[in-house]
């Protein structure tokens, strides 16, 4: 881009507005909101959604190139910081197919969002801080996604996790009906909490991933995904040199996405992320903010192709199959926990989680086998999209819900279905996607993932398929289970009362239904598309996608080796789904839709489920567990360590050094009236008593002045005299003091120079 | 090094002299006017402020500024001042907190005299207000005068010039026991520059000079490591490492806020300044056999700080263990003996410096306005006080190294250059760097949790009636929050006079 170099900032931005302006505005947004509060609030919110629409706008702007095919690449706009004898860390955007389409998702679901919170947040005092942080995460997630760097990308995703750490912490003043868990006697947590285990939690995966990008900075010299990939060949090798460092390197750098994208072992953070706006809950913790995670893993994924495949360094492929795991074992665990959950958006939160343990698959196989990458990158990326779009509408679908009857729980739900028609169509929709139902989006994506598993073709892929597989019939158990919770069968007693009090649930309003109507429609669209793509190919978005990574990873001169397609391949995958929702169908039918069987009296009647639905309730006391280790244990060690180590040992020498001071300064005080006065004072007085009264009198005046006084009041070490605030002589002695100071000071550095030492 | 001809003649000199020369102003026009000298002291601190910025330019990518006096010529002893990329940045962090903390200080001390009158019952006089700023301005000077000194001598004098105005602020403004806390302070930092005289003369015994550029001559000498590590170890007392740092939390928790808020951020810092200056550069074949010990005791201090944090309840003397854990940070980045780290260590010393004065600025807010130092006693601020609120979430977010402040860029450069030197290094340092690293998180986890107990949650009723602090005490933490942020997104304002500095000198 040497053309680029050349031009100034401002040309540069002018000549590629859309990579720019996409995360520069929202981010001015924020800031501008508190001054269109002055205007009235119906400005300020009319001004965040046209704030939103600047970033849609230009974030659209970039879709021609990808038709085109000849996107810009990486766009330098200035110099960051200047490293002597380095190369230099530029400020940049990178646009390329990955980029554009993950800014397009993020943008688009975003301002969807932001129309529906209008009215969802309707009434809230505090809009204001709402909106700044609603519009700063827009702008930092996309320049996380668009950056050129791993540190302008850690910038946004510190700045996501900052908002994210506003949004969740939003009910700051914790009023009981915000908290979030239980219900009672388990254990609820108050939302300010569960912004900070967001927080920290997340932040520990970011320690993590800086350690493994100090590692890569040492020897790479630089941090540009463009140099990166295209130096590959002589730093990679050299972390390789040392052992166990590359395989360290890697699990390091995983770190931070599983952290963000709330992956096991840092999953604990996102269910409790549901204290925040509903909304706030759809657009950060499940369309965008914990994908970054998941698009961090595929911008970094050549690099370590190229180690495993091209440079044969085993351990680069640790990346690979520490992800595959975690992905798979992810998607599992989460998906159980979602089957016994009873907080609506806590269901949901689970279902993120383990969705996002598809994509972590899929990315984890495409480097398994050297044929496999171009799959699995497309799987995952196929997923995420289609996953923000169905699980945004499902979130949004569930905050209509919860405005309209005011409870997070599922037991008080129940019988919607005739008060709010169009928000259970919708929500069965996109449920049915999530299921992975044909010919919806989610089927195609999630079956994407199967066949990327499939060809890898290694007993680990297959395996991890396996699991991925049983998931998916869990998967459907716990979405049949939901909506027939939330909206089938009778009301609960809790919405009986309300319309005893004269609330009836009623309907969302339109500004509400109509964005989750606009997600589900493109989930429909999608869904459709990819079944029109299998009679003619270029319709479908799982091959469109393919393609324009392909062509990205060409570009970025990756030597990739595809096969084509295998007919029983795909019919294998789609075997395995079909057969994952049978079971997952059949069991859910029987225990909610024809209620043959109750299902509480059959878990409760049964020895061996009973603990098993216990131990997936306590979330695999892994939440428990982690707050024993973790927090209170880091607290009462810390206790521990300061009434011992620092209270008995470093305060004790500190006291004595302190106190013996002043008790130095005592005993000189006692010799002196003691021993010194009647030694001296008294008994040479009567010794030259006789001795004349006259030179007497002169020297007791003299001693008096020069030991009686001097000596003590110097010994008891300052302090003794200089005891009163207010005494005007105090600061005369102060100054004294220093005076004094300076010329003992001055005085001995004369006498070194005379004396020489 | 060359000195350019500057168009203020004798600048850095009178970077000195006038606040010197302010003192006894300001303390005869304070028995006059009372609590409105404050404004008057910080003509001054603006004087030189210019002034450091005049020189600025200067300085910029490797250059150097210096005036030199002479002293006692008989000895060979010259009053030298230097202004570099190295020195510039202490000095405008030293001088940007002093002026907003001065400002800071005209309600603060305000306050903390009428809670004085309240307890004794005996009227402040004006004499009272007249030394607290004379007294401040002397402290500055023995600041500013540290960074600048070209020789040892001269160093001492300016270092032991810190101590006295700063000790007599605590044993005067304090709280608590005051004068046995000051007398702990004082003891601890002298004895640390006691054992740093050590160090002085020896060094003149070796090479029969007083200038700091020579004592690049003691490496090579049989006794240059005993030389070195006692140097170090006075400034280690100041910086307040693990094992040495017991008095500090008293000094920091017991001084009057705003000396609290110069203590923490701008005076222990010197010490890794000093080190660098005085050991690290001219001695750095000595330093790099310390390194490995070094990193390890650097590892402990800002884990155990960070513990010693967690486990506080008085806010100040949270504060002062998160300094600890922070100085940690510092000393590992100069552990790590390679220019990215030393140079990350100053560059957190001026992140340091911000984030942790606005955090005492908060506090000292807290105790005018909540009246209470205990974060049990607190809780859903936020809604009383929201600037303050925004103000402590970014004084945290500064030091805790979250993005866009500018403590992200620093404790970037300190791990970089701690994993330059690791990576090159034994295995034992990778595993310190990634431990290190790791540990971070424990400033998150510290900082938010104290957050949200004091600003989040319900508001106890006896705290209903809590108002917003004036804006003297908002406005200086503002603009130290606003300067971090600019610092975070355009670090370019420090990175361009420091690594070119330390690019000639490695």
């Amino acid at each position: 881009m040497d053309p680029v170099a050349a031009m100034t900032p401002l040309e540069v931005i002018m000549k590629y507005p859309g990579p720019w302006l996409a995360w520069i505005l929202p981010m001015l947004g924020a800031l501008s909101m508190p001054l269109f509060e002055r205007l009235g609030t119906k400005i300020r919110d009319y001004a965040a959604v046209a704030w939103g629409l600047t970033s849609v706008l230009s974030a659209a702007s970039m879709i021609p190139w990808l038709f085109s095919g000849n996107y810009p690449g990486d766009i330098k706009l200035t110099t960051w910081i200047n490293f002597p004898g380095g190369s230099p860390l530029e400020v940049g955007v990178l646009v390329d197919p990955l980029s554009i389409i993950v800014c397009n998702v993020v943008a688009f679901i975003s301002f969807l969002i932001l129309v529906y919170s209008t009215e969802y947040m309707h009434g809230d005092k505090h809009l204001t801080r709402f909106w700044f942080f609603f519009l700063f995460f827009i702008g930092s997630m996309l320049l996380l996604v668009l950056s050129d760097n791993l540190i302008q990308t850690m910038v946004g995703w510190e700045g996501v996790g900052i908002c994210s750490y506003g949004l969740i912490g939003y009910y700051y003043r914790d009023a009981k009906e915000r908290w979030l868990g239980g219900p009672p006697p388990h254990k609820m947590f108050p939302p300010s909490h569960a912004g900070m285990k967001a927080f920290v939690v997340t932040g520990i995966g970011d320690v993590f991933i800086l350690g493994a990008i100090f590692v890569i900075f040492n020897y790479a010299g630089t941090l540009n995904y463009v140099d990166l990939i295209a130096t590959a060949h002589q730093w990679l090798p050299q972390i390789a040199a040392v052992p166990g460092l590359l395989a360290v390197t890697a699990i390091f750098f995983l770190g931070g996405p599983i952290g963000k994208s709330a992956q096991f072992p840092l999953h604990e953070w996102l269910p409790e992320a549901m204290a925040g706006p509903t909304s706030v809950s759809a657009l950060i913790h499940a369309a965008t903010m914990v994908k970054a995670g998941v698009y961090l893993v595929a911008r970094m994924s050549p690099i370590f192709y190229l180690g495993t495949w091209e440079m044969h360094l085993p351990e680069a492929q640790v990346f690979f199959i520490v992800i595959a795991c975690v992905g798979a074992f992810t998607c599992f665990m989460a998906a159980s926990q979602a089957l016994v959950s009873v907080e609506l958006k806590k269901i949901l939160a689970y279902s993120t989680v383990s969705q996002i343990g598809y994509m972590m698959l899929a990315l984890g196989v495409s480097g398994l086998s050297e044929g496999a990458y171009v799959a699995g990158l497309t799987a995952g990326v196929f997923h995420l999209m289609s996953h923000a779009l169905f699980k945004a509408a499902l979130f949004l679908g569930a905050g209509s819900v919860i405005h309209a009857i005011h409870t997070i729980y599922t037991f008080n739900m129940g019988g919607l279905k005739k008060y709010m028609p169009i928000t259970f169509i919708l929500m069965v929709i996109a449920t049915a996607s999530l299921a992975g139902i044909p010919p919806l989006s989610g089927f195609w994506s999630k079956d994407a993932v199967f066949i990327a598993c499939l060809v890898a073709n290694t007993p680990l892929s297959l395996t991890l398929l396996a699991v991925g597989a049983v998931s998916a019939a869990m998967t459907f158990f716990y979405s049949i289970r939901y909506i027939k919770l939330t909206f089938l069968g009778h009301e609960s007693k809790h919405i009986e009362e309300m319309e005893q009090h004269g609330h009836h649930p009623h309907e969302a309003p339109q500004i509400m239904w109509v964005p989750i109507a606009i997600l589900v429609g493109l989930v429909c669209v999608i869904g459709l598309l990819g079944l029109a793509g299998f009679f003619v190919p270029s319709l479908s978005p799982e091959l469109f996608i393919e393609h324009l990574l392909h062509d990205m990873l060409h570009h970025m001169g990756i030597p990739l080796h595809t096969h084509h397609l295998e007919f029983p391949t795909i019919l294998t995958a789609w075997g395995t789904s079909a057969a994952m929702l049978l079971i997952g169908g059949i069991l859910g039918w029987l225990f909610y839709l024809s209620r043959r069987v109750d299902s509480w009296e059959f878990v409760s009647g049964n020895s061996t489920l009973k603990p098993v639905h216990t131990f997936l309730f306590n979330r695999w006391y892994m939440n428990s567990t982690y707050y024993k280790v973790f927090v209170y244990g880091l607290i009462d060690f810390a206790k521990a360590v300061f009434a011992t180590l620092e209270s008995k040992v470093f305060d004790k020498i500190t006291a004595f050094v302190s106190d013996s001071t002043i008790a130095f300064g005592k005993v000189i005080h006692v010799f002196e009236t003691k021993v010194y006065d009647p030694a001296i004072n008294v008994g040479l007085v009567n010794f030259f008593v006789e001795g004349g009264k006259m030179l007497y009198n002169d020297f007791e005046f003299l001693l008096d002045l020069s030991l009686n006084r001097g000596v003590p009041a110097t010994m008891t070490g300052l302090h003794n005299q200089v005891k009163k605030l207010q005494s005007g002589v105090l600061s005369y002695n102060i100054i004294y003091v220093v005076i004094v100071f300076l010329v003992l000071i001055l005085g001995f550095g004369l006498t070194q120079m005379y004396g020489g030492i | 090094m060359e000195a350019y001809e500057m168009a203020i003649p004798y600048s850095l000199a009178l970077v000195l002299l006038v606040p010197l020369v302010s003192a006894p102003v300001v303390y005869y026009l304070g028995k006059q006017m009372g609590k409105k000298v404050g404004w008057v002291a910080t003509l001054p601190l603006i004087v030189t402020l210019l002034l450091i910025f005049s020189l600025a330019a200067d300085v910029n990518g490797g250059g150097s500024y210096s005036e030199s006096y002479g002293w006692a010529p008989e000895a060979g002893l010259t009053f030298g001042l230097l202004a570099d990329g190295l020195s510039i940045w202490m000095l405008i962090t030293i001088n940007v907190l002093c002026l907003g903390i001065c400002v800071y200080s005209t309600t603060y001390m305000e306050h903390r005299f009428e809670e004085e009158e309240h307890q004794t019952g005996v009227p402040t006089p004006n004499s009272a207000y007249a030394s607290y700023y004379a007294l401040y301005l002397l402290y500055a000077v023995g600041m500013l005068g540290t960074v600048l000194t070209t020789n040892l001598i001269q160093f001492y004098l300016f270092y032991e010039l810190m101590l006295v105005p700063s000790w007599a602020l605590i044993n005067n403004y304090g709280y608590g026991e005051r004068e046995r806390i000051g007398m702990m302070y004082f003891m601890w930092t002298h004895v640390g520059a006691v054992i740093l005289l050590a160090g002085i003369l020896s060094s003149y015994w070796i090479t029969g000079s007083f200038e700091i550029a020579a004592l690049s001559g003691v490496v090579g000498s049989p006794i240059a490591g005993w030389v070195a590590f006692a140097i170090l170890i006075g400034f280690f007392t100041k910086m307040a490492v693990f094992g040495i740092h017991i008095w500090l939390p008293y000094a920091h928790g017991e001084a009057p806020t705003p000396i609290s808020a110069l203590l923490s951020p701008a005076m222990i810092g010197i010490g890794a300044y000093a080190a660098t200056r005085l050991v690290i550069i001219p001695m750095f074949p000595v330093f790099q056999t310390f390194s490995v010990v070094f990193s390890f005791w650097a590892l402990l201090t800002l884990v155990y700080g960070g513990l010693m944090a967690l486990a506080q309840d008085d806010i100040k003397r949270f504060l002062a263990y998160s300094s600890v854990s922070q100085m940690g940070y510092i000393f590992l980045g100069l552990a790590s003996a390679a220019e990215y780290g030393v140079s990350g260590a100053i560059f957190h010393y001026i992140t340091h410096g911000f984030g942790k004065c606005i955090l005492f600025g908060v506090a000292g807010i807290l105790m005018a306005q909540v009246g209470t130092r205990s974060i049990k006693e607190m809780g859903g601020l936020a809604d009383r006080m929201p600037w303050t609120t925004v103000l402590c979430l970014l004084g945290f977010f500064t030091i805790a190294g979250v993005p866009p402040t500018m403590g992200f860029m620093s404790k970037f450069f300190i791990f970089s250059g701690v994993f330059n030197s690791a990576l090159s290094g034994s295995p034992i340092q990778l595993v310190i760097a990634f431990v290190s690293i790791v540990m971070t998180v424990l400033t998150v986890g510290y900082s938010l949790w104290t957050v949200r107990r004091i600003f989040f949650g319900p508001l106890p009723e006896n705290l209903k009636d809590v108002k917003e602090a004036p804006l003297t005490m908002i406005l200086p933490l503002l603009v130290f929050a606003l300067f971090s942020v600019f610092i975070g997104i355009y670090p370019r304002f420090v990175t361009d006079y420091l690594l070119p500095f330390f690019a000639n000198v490695f």
